[in-house]
């Protein structure tokens, strides 16, 4: 089990001349965790996010980072809040400087950086949300969704360990909001405890690893989302709805039909619940083949051209950088989030994918793969794509 | 109400890549070359080389760069017809008493004289237009830093410019929602519109504050402000450019002395 890097032991807080926002709440948060607060309007989801890094200080109760008690001197708040970063619902709130750059490089200016380490920091922080290139734009000549990783940048320029977000994705498409939750992961996958606050039930379930259902200021229910999100009771208590899967779930279990497995929190999982009643149809098929890109290693001209030889291949994209590497390319995508899954349903279909990622990801899709291979007996292959010309026509591939 | 700021144009404009001080000396510039000249030539020579840069360097939308002038414009009419009747001359077509003091004429002298305002304003204009649509703000600052501003100054700017914009849509939102609900329609009405707007922006810009003084808190505000570094390079071509215009319009200015419209 990894080490616990937030604390809280019975918070309380009361506004000024106000109700109580939070009446008695502890919990913990491990190193590493992907953790959605959930609850309705005015249910102190905001107001207890807003102790992390020390904006508000409870009333009574201790908050623990890093296992040790929060200081709320003005150097131990400073150290704090470079290590938790908090990035707020509205983005305009968050940008102050006339231009991206400014903007994301103001917190390493206020941390002493020297020049260079601005520069780098921003560098690689815009480069991680994806707006390379956006330095010297002005934030009111961006789209919501550009502000929103804009206010993204400027807390990862910090380098921060834990990254707290409020509604990240309140005021986005529906795409948009997909794009902001695989930053999310991308960002958790990188070593980023990450806690984001929602009512969207449908958007949290399948991403976080643990759901904290908020009342009107205390903890209603703390597990992970399937137990969370299960329990009618709970949920109608928590103005929430329960997410469109596991309520069918719930509904053909009550029916009697032999569900096997976990609960499912995606498609994928689903399919292979519903697949599995019907064991003797379901693998005649061979199932196709996953390929797999690393976008930082591949030449684009190789890429297209391999493309150009496989028609009717399914192409996903995983993380900011691979989704960048095929606009540049004029790669059609077809997937762009829930990549590996939709993958995996496309091979059991018996057709092939692609996924085009970053080097930190590749590892990632072949666990999941084989993860699923070991829950559901279906061996899907997954291979490199390498940029070696093979003399045949057959197209490269290596196994991992 | 604006729907596309000048610094909107100046942010997307074609000049927007050439370096900030070629683009700040060839306003300036003009500008004193306007001021020095005594003829009318110089101020038109510099309108028109400005105007063909504004349209066709930096690709501005004509339609836009001639509203700008309508203002402007319509000020120097005014003043330049009031320059025409009062300052008197030797040579008169037209002349009034009014009083037995006081009287309105117009003199070849006074048409010279009104002429000279008139195209120095036109040719004053096309320099403030091109510093504005070529050159935003946010390059301005960093010309300001260099130019050793105080930095508590400069930062005061960067957030008021950054502040405008938020609070400009505020304002725009709050307007809208009137309207749409007939705020305007009577003269009464209106007062009372515009009032509740005032004072809605005000709280608006109120709450702006204290949220940027926790966003500021949020990321170690320690009181330094960034700072874009870096200016683009001097190139050649936009160098060699400027001097040929600077030393083609200070000619112009020499061999223009004394030359009237009449």
């Amino acid at each position: 089990m990894s080490s616990i890097i937030l604390e809280a032991r019975d918070i309380r807080y009361r506004y000024p001349r106000g109700m109580e926002a939070i009446g008695g709440i502890s919990f913990h948060i491990r190193r590493r965790e992907k953790i959605a607060l959930v609850g309705p309007n005015g249910a102190g989801k905001s107001t207890l996010l807003s102790m992390f890094n020390g904006m508000i200080r409870p009333d009574s109760g201790i908050m623990f980072f890093d296992n040790q008690p929060i200081q709320y001197d003005n150097t131990s708040l400073r150290i704090l809040r470079k290590r938790v970063g908090f990035v707020l619902q509205n983005p305009d709130r968050q940008i102050i400087a006339p231009t991206v750059y400014q903007d994301v490089a103001f917190g390493p200016t206020n941390l002493r950086y020297t020049e260079n380490e601005v520069k780098n920091a921003v560098t690689l922080a815009l480069q991680q949300v994806g707006l390379d290139g956006f330095e010297r734009r002005p934030p009111h000549h961006l789209s919501s969704g550009e502000k929103k990783r804009v206010a993204i940048a400027g807390v990862l320029a910090m380098d921060p360990d834990m990254l707290v977000f409020d509604e990240p994705t309140s005021g986005l498409d529906p795409a948009g909001s997909e794009d902001i939750m695989e930053l999310l992961d991308e960002l958790n996958n990188e070593g980023k405890t990450v806690i984001i606050s929602t009512h969207d039930v449908e958007l949290a379930y399948p991403w976080a690893d643990r759901a904290i259902l908020m009342l009107k200021g205390e903890i209603l229910r703390e597990d992970i989302p399937e137990v969370a999100f299960g329990n009618p009771e709970f949920v109608r208590k928590a103005h929430l709805s329960i997410p469109t899967l596991l309520e069918l779930h719930m509904e053909l279990e009550k029916r009697g039909l032999p569900l096997q497995g976990k609960k499912p929190r995606t498609v994928l999982d689903m399919m292979h619940s519903i697949e599995m009643m019907f064991e003797n149809t379901c693998c005649h098929i061979r199932p196709g083949m996953i390929t797999v890109c690393n976008v930082d290693q591949e030449s684009r001209d190789y890429l297209s051209m391999w493309l150009s030889r496989q028609p009717g291949i399914s192409v996903g994209a995983m993380g900011t950088r691979a989704k960048q590497c095929a606009e540049n390319s004029q790669i059609r995508l077809d997937f762009t989030y829930g990549v590996i899954d939709k993958c995996i349903l496309k091979a059991l279909l018996g057709e092939d994918s692609l996924i085009m990622t970053t080097e930190s990801m590749v590892q990632r899709v072949n666990q999941r793969v084989e993860a699923y291979g070991k829950e559901s007996g279906i061996h899907i292959t997954v291979s490199l794509l390498e940029a070696v010309i093979f003399p045949d026509n057959r197209g490269p591939g290596g196994h991992i | 109400m604006f729907e596309e700021l000048l610094e909107d144009i100046a942010q997307k404009n074609g000049l927007r890549e050439v370096n900030t001080y070629l683009k700040l000396i060839t306003g300036l510039g003009a500008i004193l070359l306007c001021l020095v000249s005594t003829s009318y030539i110089p101020p038109l020579f510099i309108a028109l080389v400005l105007t063909g840069a504004i349209l066709f360097l930096a690709r501005v939308d004509a339609k836009t760069y001639a509203e700008l002038f309508i203002v402007p414009i319509w000020f120097a009419v005014m003043s330049v017809a009031g320059i025409i009747l009062i300052s008197g001359g030797h040579d008169i077509f037209w002349r009034w008493d009014i009083l037995p003091s006081f009287s309105l004429s117009i003199t070849r002298e006074s048409i010279n004289q009104g002429m000279f305002v008139f195209f120095r304003v036109i040719g004053g204009m096309s320099a403030v237009c091109f510093i504005s649509l070529t050159t935003p703000m946010t390059d301005i600052f960093t010309v300001f830093r260099q130019c050793r501003v105080p930095e508590i100054v400069l930062d005061l700017m960067m957030i008021i410019y950054r502040t405008i914009f938020i609070i400009l849509d505020q304002v725009l939102q709050i307007y809208n929602a009137q309207v749409m609900r007939l705020g305007y329609s009577t003269w009464h009405e209106s007062i009372h519109s515009f009032s509740s707007l005032c004072g809605a922006a005000f709280i608006a810009s109120w709450n702006s504050g204290e949220d940027l003084i926790r966003a500021m808190d949020a990321r170690c505000y320690d009181g330094k402000f960034a700072i874009m570094g870096e200016t683009r390079p001097v190139e050649y071509i936009p160098l060699v450019a400027l001097c040929a215009f600077l030393s083609i319009s200070f000619t112009v200015v020499i061999f223009s002395e004394g030359i009237t419209l009449m």
